[in-house]
């Protein structure tokens, strides 16, 4: 689900970047004020590593007979496995995805970001929600539950701004209610597979809650160990 | 996935020479001036530069096939829709369905616009080094905690690659995937099913199982970094060096004058657009 080049007008593009580049910017800032210098730097190979890993995984294809295979966003997951470092791992694998397989595109970069980037956002904080719920329900149905709608925002969220920008942008001549057609039916196609992909985000999320917690019950990639810093004060 | 970066960045060209930098800004400045093009009969124009600046990368004409294999499938949904939705005055029609004049003509220059962006996307891609690429990015004003984030994900994604691929091909060794015999009637095989609850969970153990091995993987890589000096020492501004070594100040005139001859291009596009 990515805009190429070419497609959208210059001033749709500038428009993208326009927004992009103060929402980057925010996230960055949000990393930085979240925590130390130390834990930045303590953190930076891991969301790199990460980011490699998420860009490897999204090649996945899950059969869908007898249609083919889809392959999966992984926005949802991301925010709700890094955070607001989902932000700048976006912009690695969209700008990776450009350069190494030809998706996307160097003008459509920005607009690209932001419609996997405020649904990944947006996926953040509806997992981070879990810990109202974690004292009264069961502690995995409430991952998988947050699990699941973090995977379906993030697909629905991208879906409807990529519809909603293409869209709107490119045939002049449409009329608006032909466009709320053509923006509902297309929703509703994704339907499938943003459940598609809230299954998957909750199998994973369980899976790592089973095998390494420390991993989900801390998002934002900060460590589940006292940073260096705080051992050399404790110390 | 296969991915294949840096095969063609060993050729001579005179474009392979050019500085990163003005590359960049030279090659983005026309690729925004060819997406400000809503007049149909500068396309041609736009093809002629884009095939100029093509013979002169000396790229061979599989590189450019290649690439466009992925983003050319969204080039044919958007041709196969833009002419059947919008327009005033019909073509053809046939029940509901009526082709559209103006459908056609932007379907037309989208198209014209889309494989000039993207031809001139992998010019930069096939003429520059990945690594200078990213040091140029950061040269021009890249936040250094995207481009440290970009360099190290470049760094291990070859090796999580290589690790994703032997685990989908035990997966697939084990049956994962396998879609019955094709001896079955229409309509009654085990492909004609939805992927079962039991197929995700497989998939998404895989994908955590990567998951945890990188991360693993980054915490010995954030040691060794560490004693190393990494994070001890202010960052110092790095100054642009090109990849080649035979740089001087002659020829960093001349990348100078290709940029501003790029950019009248581009600007000349943007003007007789408007005219």
């Amino acid at each position: 689900m990515h805009v190429p080049d070419g497609i959208l007008p210059a001033q749709v593009s500038a428009v993208g970047y326009a927004i992009a580049t103060p929402f980057i910017g925010y996230a960055l800032r949000t990393i930085n004020r979240s925590t130390s210098p130390v834990e930045v730097n303590r953190t930076i190979p891991k969301a790199a590593l990460l980011t490699a890993t998420f860009f490897v995984a999204s090649s996945l294809y899950i059969p869908i007979p007898p249609f083919g295979s889809v392959h999966l966003l992984m926005n949802g997951l991301l925010g709700a496995m890094l955070g607001y470092y989902a932000v700048p791992a976006i912009v690695i694998g969209l700008f990776f995805q450009a350069l190494l397989i030809g998706h996307g595109g160097y003008l459509s970069l920005g607009i690209n970001v932001l419609l996997m980037g405020i649904p990944a956002i947006l996926a953040h904080h509806i997992f981070q929600l879990r810990h109202r719920f974690l004292p009264r329900f069961n502690r995995q149905t409430v991952y998988a539950v947050f699990g699941t709608l973090a995977g379906c925002i993030g697909i629905l969220g991208s879906a409807l701004i990529f519809f909603g920008v293409v869209i709107m942008t490119i045939p002049a001549d449409i009329n608006a209610a032909t466009e709320r057609t053509a923006i509902y039916v297309l929703m509703l196609m994704h339907l499938p597979i943003a459940l598609l992909e809230g299954a998957f985000t909750a199998s994973f999320i369980v899976f790592l809650l089973r095998t390494k917690p420390e991993l989900v019950e801390r998002t934002g990639l900060r460590s589940p160990l006292p940073s260096p810093q705080k051992q050399a004060e404790q110390g | 996935m296969q991915l294949r970066v840096d095969d063609c960045t060993h050729l001579n060209s005179w474009l392979h020479q050019w500085d990163a930098r003005f590359k960049l800004i030279g090659l983005l400045g026309l690729m925004i001036a060819f997406a400000t093009v809503d007049s149909l009969w500068l396309v041609p124009w736009m093809g002629l530069v884009v095939l100029l600046l093509y013979k002169l990368s000396q790229l061979p004409l599989s590189f450019l096939i290649r690439r466009l294999r992925y983003p050319g499938l969204f080039l044919v949904g958007v041709l196969l829709f833009i002419p059947w939705v919008s327009g005033r005055i019909p073509l053809w029609q046939w029940g509901p369905f009526t082709l559209w004049q103006e459908g056609c003509l932007a379907a037309l220059l989208i198209a014209g616009r889309f494989l000039c962006s993207v031809t001139v996307g992998f010019i930069i891609l096939g003429t520059t080094p990945f690594v200078t690429l990213v040091k140029a990015v950061r040269s021009l004003g890249l936040p250094p905690l995207l481009t440290d984030m970009m360099l190290l994900a470049y760094r291990y994604l070859f090796e999580i690659l290589a690790n994703s691929n032997r685990m989908r091909r035990a997966m697939t060794l084990r049956g994962f995937g396998y879609q019955g015999p094709p001896s079955y009637p229409p309509g009654q095989t085990r492909s004609n099913r939805p992927p079962r609850f039991q197929q995700i969970q497989t998939l998404a153990a895989v994908t955590g199982t990567l998951f945890i091995r990188s991360y693993e993987q980054a915490e010995r890589v954030y040691n060794a970094m560490r004693l190393r000096g990494y994070g001890y020492r202010p960052s110092q501004v790095q100054v642009f060096q090109s990849y080649s070594p035979h740089r001087t100040s002659q020829t960093l005139r001349w990348d100078a004058i290709a940029l501003i001859v790029t950019l009248l291009v581009a600007t000349s596009l943007i003007l007789v657009n408007h005219l």
